[in-house]
């Protein structure tokens, strides 16, 4: 195998359709090995479509899901380097969280007995109550366990806090960010809690409609875009040119949030034309980033509409 | 090679499903037919069907390796081959075990004059009159028969949901009906009851083994594209 040159993820031209539906709509997309990755998108946006076709869980109706450059359907010596649990995983209807921690010990060749241990103390889950009669937060917190433990070289997490309460899920950020600190590997969270995350996240993939909308590196997103606030004459001037993602405006007060960097001369212009800038949450860019580009895609079909 | 014996490993996880029951129903049914045969007024040969028990507890079995287990085993990150192979494997191993312990209790039963009470349980008549080899294949390929017949189902509602059951349903319907027509109209039925009843335990036991093979080979191409 090419580990070296492969990356950890990749996908070429993937699309996956359902009956009528494209749920992933030719993607190509290509991550490389030890970061932890944010796949953000909105509920039904093809999240777990994606994750499932990486694992090797589902199939797709074409192009590749790549696992460092091997194909991992039904292919054993990929799949055993990762790991993914499903939101609605199931389990055994008989087993307790130990028996399935029991079976992951047998499968991850990583798997670390002492963390699920004391990440099952962290979280009070009942190791011998059985699975099924275990409350949406446990169920959860046994998918976890079980993701971060077996510490395979690729992780997927797929919506993890679920029914966690805000302690258990601050338990989870810390941990995960530990742990990866002393076994760097790659994380792929999928998540549309996107601020509960940002500060974990080191790049950013997200998707809507089964398309990527954006696909960058979590820092330079961050600073991708800046709102503007102040007289909304003067915002008006100052953003002229820019892409804007969103707008507020209160009387004679403007808040425009624009895609750009601003150099130090726009900034101080900003300054003495007093506009105030402020940093766009991560949240907040997606949020915008996506409707943005749905009105645009709504803008283009009404004008084909109309031709 | 180990993770097809994991598999079987983490269908052994819970003692209870694989090992302990089918003992619990073995014991239980055994005992409680004994017991009748002790209440009721003696005369002539004892016969009972209760052996039977275990057996049909394997076609539940076969059901409920795949639903319960097969999801998760995805999420283990397991290819449907490897589940495939580990659980039939195991299965096998146990039906194995239970064909020979059928075949030891036939001896025992022989011995102690029918659990002394001239009680045929084990030693069925037309069975065991073969050898050894002729009766241990004849259990093992009935248990695998019920379980592949489980498994199978199991996997076609796995991959189809209630449309490839009614599908199946309505094409065993079809198949058995063709079948009873065609035997009909060419008059096969007394040839047919002729052959059966000169049938030879081995003939049959190999019969359904092609059977059993035929399934196994139609539960793994339908497992091959099943998603959890």
């Amino acid at each position: 195998m090419n580990d070296t040159q492969a990356p950890a993820i990749e996908l070429r031209n993937l699309t996956k359709s359902y009956k009528d539906l494209n749920a992933l709509d030719d993607i190509s997309l290509s991550l490389e090995p030890g970061r932890i990755y944010g796949l953000l998108g909105r509920n039904g946006a093809g999240k777990t479509t994606l994750m499932t076709m990486l694992t090797g869980q589902g199939y797709p109706t074409s192009g590749e899901a790549l696992i460092f450059g091997a194909n991992p359907f039904e292919h054993d010596q990929t799949l055993a380097r990762i790991c993914f649990i499903r939101e609605s995983q199931k389990y055994p209807d008989d087993f307790s969280p130990l028996q399935a921690f029991k079976a992951a010990a047998l499968f991850f060749a990583n798997w670390d007995q002492d963390l699920a241990d004391s990440l099952a103390k962290d979280f009070a889950l009942p190791l011998k109550r059985r699975i099924k009669k275990l409350s949406r937060g446990q169920l959860s917190a046994v998918g976890v366990i079980i993701g971060m433990a077996a510490r395979a070289e690729i992780t997927f997490f797929d919506e993890p806090y679920l029914g966690l309460d805000a302690v258990a899920r601050q338990i989870f950020y810390d941990r995960l960010v530990e742990d990866f600190a002393h076994h760097p590997r790659t994380i792929v969270l999928s998540s549309h809690l996107i601020d509960e995350i940002a500060n974990l996240l080191e790049h950013v993939v997200v998707i809507d409609k089964g398309r990527i909308m954006l696909n960058e590196d979590a820092e330079s997103l961050r600073g991708s875009a800046v709102a503007v606030t102040g007289n909304a004459e003067k915002v008006e001037g100052f953003i002229n040119g820019y892409e804007v993602l969103h707008r507020d405006s209160l009387g004679s007060l403007a808040s425009v949030t624009i895609k750009a960097r601003l150099t130090a001369t726009q900034q101080e212009m900003a300054a003495e034309l007093g506009l105030e800038l402020s940093p766009v949450p991560l949240q907040q860019l997606v949020v915008r980033t996506t409707l943005a580009a749905q009105s645009r895609e709504e803008l283009t079909e009404s004008q084909e509409a109309l031709k | 090679m180990s993770r097809v014996m994991n598999v079987a490993r983490m269908q052994l996880i819970n003692k209870w499903t694989f090992l302990g029951i089918p003992m619990v129903i073995l014991v239980g049914s055994t005992a409680l037919t004994i017991a009748i045969w002790a209440m009721i007024p003696k005369g002539g040969i004892l016969v009972s069907g209760s052996s039977q028990a275990v057996v049909w507890y394997f076609l539940a079995l076969g059901i409920q390796s795949l639903t319960l287990t097969f999801p998760f085993s995805q999420a283990m990150s397991v290819s449907r081959k490897t589940f495939y192979l580990g659980t039939l494997g195991l299965f096998a191993t146990i039906a194995l075990a239970y064909a020979v312990l059928y075949y030891v209790l036939g001896l025992i039963e022989t011995a102690t004059g029918g659990w002394g009470m001239g009680g045929q349980l084990f030693a069925l008549g037309w069975i065991s009159e073969n050898n050894a080899g002729v009766q241990i294949l004849f259990y093992f390929v009935i248990m695998v028969l019920l379980f592949m017949i489980g498994f199978w189902c199991a996997t076609i509602y796995l991959r189809w949901k209630a449309t490839g059951m009614l599908v199946l349903g309505i094409g065993v319907a079809l198949l058995t009906l063709a079948w009873v027509g065609l035997m009909s109209m060419n008059h096969w039925w007394i040839p047919f009851w002729t052959w059966v009843g000169s049938a030879t335990v081995l003939g049959l036991a190999l019969s359904l083994g092609v059977l059993c093979v035929l399934l196994a080979g139609g539960s793994y191409l339908t497992l091959r594209r099943a998603t959890a």
